[in-house]
């Protein structure tokens, strides 16, 4: 029989082992993919288009491939969830419903992320018959971003004290009037900040668009939609397949580490968007 | 010149905006379990009884999903047994040391990691773990079952820690002063009291852990050594294996578009929707319950 005060320290051993532990995993992570990127990244690098099926050269290409995407994502993802969120929050008053849509919402956001890739491979490339387009790839990421930018309008919505909507309802101000003039202006920092964690996360996406929108080697600026462009993560899904070649591993440090930069600014400008946007009656 | 405002929309077009938005967002989860449903009708009319055996060979019409489902399964338990305990042992120093410049530090370190995008797990995954499990086992290849339950581990930790952090952190003051008070030693307060009341919220992230790990695709697809048999004997982990996700990944781009081959991979990514979506379910329910009875006094 161990005595309590045993117990005690072998289980404040056990914790302090478990965060020795984590703070290991996390150091030894962030130390590989700094410290091998920062070898492999240049001003060439960055700004050179890539040779020899991207082992060699640079990755300028598949920066510009990523960013048309998940841009476009965002564009298509804005007015979407904007008009949802107003609807979820003004218009539906009945608990039952309400429920029913976050749970949709909840729902799409579990849906793992190469469903959404065979979703658009079947119902895109091969129904509607597009082919391979980068611009399919936008529209899928967008409808993966919708959960994220939706449940932060909601919310900032959520916040706007109820007086705003009684003042604006008194001054004879109809319901589409209020959601226009009141509520939308009030909760875009919402919105903003919504789509810019949703784009954080679409960047680094690589099983929606592997098998719609991206090709490995040989892709360009694209002239019409239809067609499929360079990205980040298949760029360095290929690299990763090629890892006996030294140089190509190394490309595929210098694209993560890139990637992983592209990820933080949209997360940065997430965090300022939270604090600069939000209004004056909510600071 | 008119310097007029521009007239604003009418309010019966901007309703019809508003309600058209929510009606595309609250359709398209079941959009895609309708478009997936609909193309499993090859391997339904083909062969449905080869779909529950364990070969796959599309070349003989045989597409056994039980390899790929049970590497799902035990990669995902070899990752929650490695990360639940290290998760919640870690949340349990960060929350009770009550140092919030601790807290502040993991924190932090946690949303950057919780960012890290999964192909570039897949990368260190092929070029350090799956390096070290060869050489330390002393094996011919480290793309093993092993491999991708230990880098699942890694990627599922954030989430295991973020929330298990908040939902001991949530736990009253009270609760623990009184413990103490009744002369318990910490180890028992943590134990006795403060887990078995965060004991829901806790579900809930191992729940939704669950379903991240079961629906990873990148990471797993680089390390696991992509073997659609049965590993024999059946629990030997250091052997190669399949995933339903990193099947998908592999052969969906090779498949013919409404070939039986096509719509047996669909079925796949359809069972496995569904058991994530049953997952995500059952967290939120977790996470909304009100509390009842004594709970209900002290939240």
């Amino acid at each position: 029989m161990i005595s309590r005060a045993a117990k005690e320290h072998i289980f404040a051993a056990a914790t302090r082992a478990a965060l020795g532990l984590s703070v290991c995993i996390l150091a030894f992570l962030l130390g590989a993919i700094i410290v091998r990127g920062a070898q492999a990244i240049s001003l060439d690098f960055l700004f050179m288009p890539s040779r020899d099926f991207g082992s060699r050269g640079g990755i300028s290409y598949q920066i510009f491939g990523s960013l048309l995407i998940v841009l476009t994502a965002g564009l298509i993802a804005a007015p979407l969830a904007l008009g949802a969120s107003v609807y979820r929050s003004e218009y539906i008053k009945n608990t039952a419903a309400q429920r029913l849509f976050d749970l949709a919402l909840y729902g799409l956001n579990g849906v793992p992320s190469i469903i959404f890739g065979l979703f658009g491979l079947i119902l895109f490339v091969n129904i509607f018959g597009t082919g391979l387009s980068w611009f399919v790839g936008a529209v899928i990421l967008a409808i993966m971003m919708l959960p994220t930018a939706c449940m932060a309008t909601i919310s900032a919505m959520r916040g706007i004290d109820t007086p705003y909507r009684e003042n604006a309802y008194a001054l004879g101000l109809t319901r589409e009037q209020t959601a226009l003039r009141i509520i939308i202006p009030q909760s875009l920092h919402g919105l903003v900040t919504g789509l810019l964690i949703g784009l954080a996360r679409a960047i680094g996406e690589t099983a929606p668009i592997m098998f719609i929108a991206t090709a490995f080697s040989g892709a360009g600026v694209p002239s019409s939609l239809a067609e499929p462009v360079a990205t980040l993560p298949t760029h360095i899904l290929a690299l990763a397949q090629q890892a006996a070649d030294p140089a190509a591993l190394q490309n595929a440090w210098g694209a993560s580490f890139t990637l992983i930069a592209l990820v933080a600014m949209f997360s940065l400008a997430a965090f300022f968007a939270r604090a600069r946007l939000l209004p004056l009656s909510q600071r | 010149m008119d310097f007029t405002r521009p007239a604003p929309p009418s309010g019966r077009a901007l309703r019809s905006y508003f309600l058209i938005s929510a009606l595309i967002c609250a359709a398209i989860c079941a959009v895609i379990l309708i478009t997936l449903l609909g193309q499993t009708g090859p391997v339904l009319s083909h062969n449905p009884a080869s779909l529950f055996g364990t070969v796959w060979n599309p070349n003989l019409g045989q597409y056994g999903i039980i390899p790929m489902l049970y590497g799902s399964i035990v990669v995902m338990v070899i990752a929650m047994a490695i990360a639940l305990p290290l998760g919640v042992l870690t949340a349990i120093y960060i929350a009770e040391t009550r140092s919030a410049r601790l807290r502040g530090i993991i924190k932090s370190a946690l949303e950057v990691l919780a960012g890290i995008p999964s192909i570039v797990y897949g990368l260190i995954g092929v070029a350090y773990i799956s390096v070290w499990v060869a050489k330390g086992l002393d094996l011919q290849t480290g793309r093993l079952i092993l491999t991708a339950g230990l880098i699942l581990a890694v990627m599922i930790l954030p989430t295991i820690l973020t929330l298990t952090e908040d939902a001991i952190s949530n736990v009253p003051v009270i609760q623990r002063e009184n413990a103490r008070a009744l002369g318990l030693y910490r180890h028992e307060v943590i134990l006795d009291v403060v887990l078995p009341h965060a004991r829901r919220d806790i579900l809930a992230a191992g729940l939704l852990a669950l379903g991240r790990a079961l629906g990873e695709t990148m990471a797993v697809m680089l390390v696991i050594g992509s073997l659609d048999r049965l590993p024999s004997p059946i629990f030997n982990v250091l052997s190669s294996g399949q995933t339903i996700t990193s099947k998908l990944g592999r052969e969906l781009g090779e498949s013919a578009f409404g070939s039986a081959h096509f719509s047996a991979l669909v079925l796949m990514g359809l069972i496995l929707v569904l058991i994530t979506l049953t997952l995500t379910g059952a967290a939120q329910w977790l996470i909304n319950r009100r509390p009842n009875g004594v709970e209900a006094i002290y939240d």
